[in-house]
Formats: structure tokens, sequence, C-alpha cells
């Protein structure tokens, strides 16, 4: 990963973290989970699978730092996602539908494994606060984000205007 | 362009990954949340705090925006609501006037003072939130620091100040801990937990009471009590929703928190115990209290009331 490819990685993640705990920590019809989202979508990118899940472990634990939950909780989350992400991200190539879906579904699946971490580590009045809505809520409008912004992720990573180009 | 194939590290690494954060979490639950893993906590809590508040400054008007949007449906029934209110709160303001003219009255005639023992109060902002816990923008140089007791601007319960750095401190508010709350229903002590996967639509507590020796009925007000280790006694929890009678010598009922944690914008934040020697001998709210920092957005003022008056 070169220097400048970091500082934009770098500073999205920031950003993203700043954004879901001021706004979206406020709003309560609109809640996406950014920071999950961008581990998602590095999967897409050309940076190194290793640098992917690093990324996704350290804005979890950030995440988690910030936070009242466990610490650990969320980076071993976003991590399994973004592992996920990566090996089934061919599956996602289809087109800019295709990847909203995928983006949807393994934000589904982060957060039923949140959700399911937190209630053995008993956190889940922590994490699980609206447990049912925020399984529908949070994929949905990861599903929408992603459908907007993940050609234009993509191509800002890689520096590379083809990339997920669909006719 | 995309990756076809994961590199052959892609698996070590993950489970390595895995590994430190199921470390990690070990560590944070055999240390309670203290030692390193306290010290990583406020370090980074320390670092993006000001980021947040810049954030947070820019963000809140369009949050607001968002917000009304979301809740313009329900404005009517919301307003019907709290005009009742007013008129309820306005009689209510005019039998307390009444009290506290009687009450200078015999101050005067007996030449009583006040004792002096007010809670220092500390009126912060919400400025962000990650799962329920709240974030604000107080922390240790404003005299916030983890343990203290927080309310909002009516009196009622929030919770309580889970970790502070210099500039902000995370709440972790009543619905969100694992820890029972003890409460006082009438003159029966009980326990008060969260309930797993409540919304703000339904936000519900459980209550138990082991020694339970009459029946509690909807409505009645749960009280923090005196055997309280993290709140000062007589603080409005919730109410009783469902009517319960004693089972041998125990009952459970539903309580609602007067509180939903995620549309607070302000808090405050108690000093409290005083002192060790005050909180040993005298553990309950005094009649009249008085805000010791004002944040400068915060443009409400700090509600006086006490938990018997309050309601």
């Amino acid at each position: 990963m070169r220097g400048r490819t970091a500082l934009i990685i770098g500073l999205t993640v920031l950003i993203v973290v700043l954004v879901q705990t001021t706004l979206f920590g406020r709003l309560q019809v609109v809640t996406p989970d950014l920071v999950m989202l961008v581990g998602i979508l590095l999967a897409l990118t050309r940076v190194r699978t290793e640098a992917v899940l690093a990324i996704a472990f350290l804005s979890g634990l950030i995440m988690d730092l910030l936070g009242a939950s466990l610490i650990g909780l969320r980076a071993v989350v976003y991590t399994t996602i973004a592992y996920v992400a990566i090996r089934t991200k061919e599956r996602a190539e289809l087109g800019r539908v295709t990847i909203a879906i995928w983006a949807g579904l393994l934000t589904l699946l982060g957060v039923v494994l949140l959700l399911l971490l937190g209630t053995l580590f008993g956190q889940v009045a922590l994490v699980g606060e609206g447990g049912v809505s925020v399984m529908v809520l949070v994929p949905l409008a990861n599903t929408a984000l992603a459908a907007l912004l993940a050609p234009t992720f993509v191509r800002l990573v890689d520096r590379d205007r083809t990339a997920l180009r669909y006719p | 362009m995309l990756n076809t194939k994961p590199s052959d590290r892609a698996l070590p690494t993950f489970i390595s990954l895995l590994v430190i954060g199921v470390l990690l979490m070990t560590f944070d639950v055999r240390l309670a949340g203290g030692g390193v893993v306290g010290v990583l906590r406020n370090g980074t809590q320390e670092i993006v705090s000001p980021l947040q508040r810049v954030a947070a400054f820019v963000v809140t008007p369009v949050a607001n925006a968002l917000d009304s949007l979301s809740n313009v449906a329900s404005l009517r029934e919301q307003n019907a609501a709290l005009s009742a209110e007013l008129a309820e709160a306005e009689a209510a303001l005019v039998s307390v006037q009444d009290d506290l003219a009687k009450l200078a009255l015999l101050e005067q005639i007996y030449d009583l003072e006040a004792d002096g023992g007010e809670l220092g109060q500390t009126v912060s902002n919400v400025i962000g939130s990650v799962d329920a816990a709240l974030i604000i923008d107080k922390g240790v140089r404003d005299g916030v620091v983890a343990g203290q007791p927080v309310i909002d601007t009516n009196g009622y319960v929030v919770g309580i100040v889970k970790s502070a750095s210099t500039g902000s401190a995370t709440i972790l508010p009543i619905t969100a801990t694992r820890e029972g709350l003890t409460v006082l229903v009438g003159s029966q002590t009980g326990t008060l937990v969260s309930r797993p996967f409540s919304s703000e639509l339904a936000l519900e507590m459980d209550l138990d009471v082991f020694d339970a020796r009459e029946p509690v009925l909807a409505g009645d007000r749960v009280l923090t009590s005196a055997a309280s280790t993290d709140y000062p006694a007589g603080l409005p929890v919730g109410e009783v929703i469902e009517d319960a009678s004693p089972e041998s010598t125990s009952l459970s009922t539903t309580v609602r928190p007067f509180v939903d944690a995620e549309s607070l914008r302000f808090v405050v934040v108690l000093s409290w115990p005083p002192d060790p020697v005050t909180a040993a001998t005298d553990d309950t709210v005094p009649e009249d209290t008085t805000g010791t920092t004002l944040s400068e957005d915060a443009t409400t003022t700090t509600s006086t009331t006490t938990p018997e008056d309050d309601g």
C-alpha cells in the first residue's frame, strides 16, 4: 500500500468514525454502519488483503475504544466481515446492484455476529438496543450507501477511473 | 479492476487478528475496564474527542433537521400532549409557589439557613453516541470522573459516567448496563435490570422485589434507593407499567424509564458522593441545587426540582 493510498484510507476511516459517532449516533431513523461498510468496500479495491483485514480490525478497535462495550468486540466482528468480503468479492463484480446487495448481506451478517458475541460476553443490553430494528435498518442503510458510494470509493482508493464501471 | 485472488497470508492474518481481538476482550473483562485497557480507552478518547467536538458542531444542525423531518408526522399529537403537560405543570407550579412562600416565612420565623449541601452539577452537551453509550463534551478538566451519576435536565436518572478523558466522557445509560440498579417502589426495595433487545419504541426494564410485602401498581414511581452505591437516593427512574402482586415473597414487573437516552441533547453530571464522610452520613438529594458549570452551547436552564416535587 503506497503512502498516498494509506493517507486516503486513513482519512476515510477517521471521517467515517467521526460521522458514525456524531451524526449517525444521534439519528434514530437513518442508521448505517459506515465503519463496517468501509471494511467491506475495501475488499473490492487493490489494497492487499492483509492490509484490509488490519484496517477493519483497527477501525473496529477505535469504535470499541470510543464506546462503552468490550474492547475487541467490534474489532473481531469487522475483521470477520472483511475476511468474508475478501473471500466472496467475485460474486459482487456483476454490477452496482449486486455490490449493494452483497454489502447489505455482509452487514446483516455483521450485525447478527455483533449481537451474538455481545450476548456471549454479556454486552447485549449495550450493543443490542433495538435489536430487531437494527437487524433490518442497518443492512438496508448500508445497501443504499453501497449502491451510491461503492464505485466512487473504489476509484478513489485505487486511483483508477475505470474501476467498477459497468455497461 | 478487482483482485481476483486473496493472498495466501489472508487466513493467517485473519486468525491472528481474531486471537488478538479475543485476548483484548478477555483483558477487558478481567480488568473490568481498568488498567491498560482503561489507559487505551482514555488515550483514544483524548485524541478523538476534539475532532468529535468539531464534527458535532458541523453535524448538529443536520441531525436536528433530519430528526425534525422524521418527527413531523407526530408533531400535532406531541403538541397536544405537551399543552396538556404544560397546563398540569403550571397548576403544580402554583401550588409549589404557595409551599415555597410558607417555607420562606417559616425559615424567617425560625431564623433557618440552607445547610449548603448542594451537589455540584456539570451540564454537558451530548455530542455523539456509540451503541447505546453517549459521548459528552465535558471531561476530567470540568470535574467529570468515572462513576459519577448522570441525570437529564428534568432530574430523571440517565446512567453513570463509564470513562472520562480530559475533554470528554462516555455515559452508560441504565438501560444498557448489565448491573442491576437498587430502587425504591413505595416502601419496598427492588432491583431494576435492563431488558435485552429493548427498543426506543418499547423501552422497558425488569423490576424484581425479593422481599415483597405488598403489590405494586401501574403508575407507581420508581426512585433510586439509599441502598444504591451509584446514585443518591430519591432520584426518579421510571414508573411501573404493570400491576404485580407478591408471589411467595417476591414480585416481578415491568418499568418504563422516564428517560430515552437516545433522544437526549443535554445531560447533567452530579458530583456525587460529595465526599466520603458526607456520603456515609447523608446520601439524599438536596432540595435546592444549582449548576456549577454551564456549557457555552447549553441554552436550557438546569432544572432545580427535587425528586419529591418532580411530577
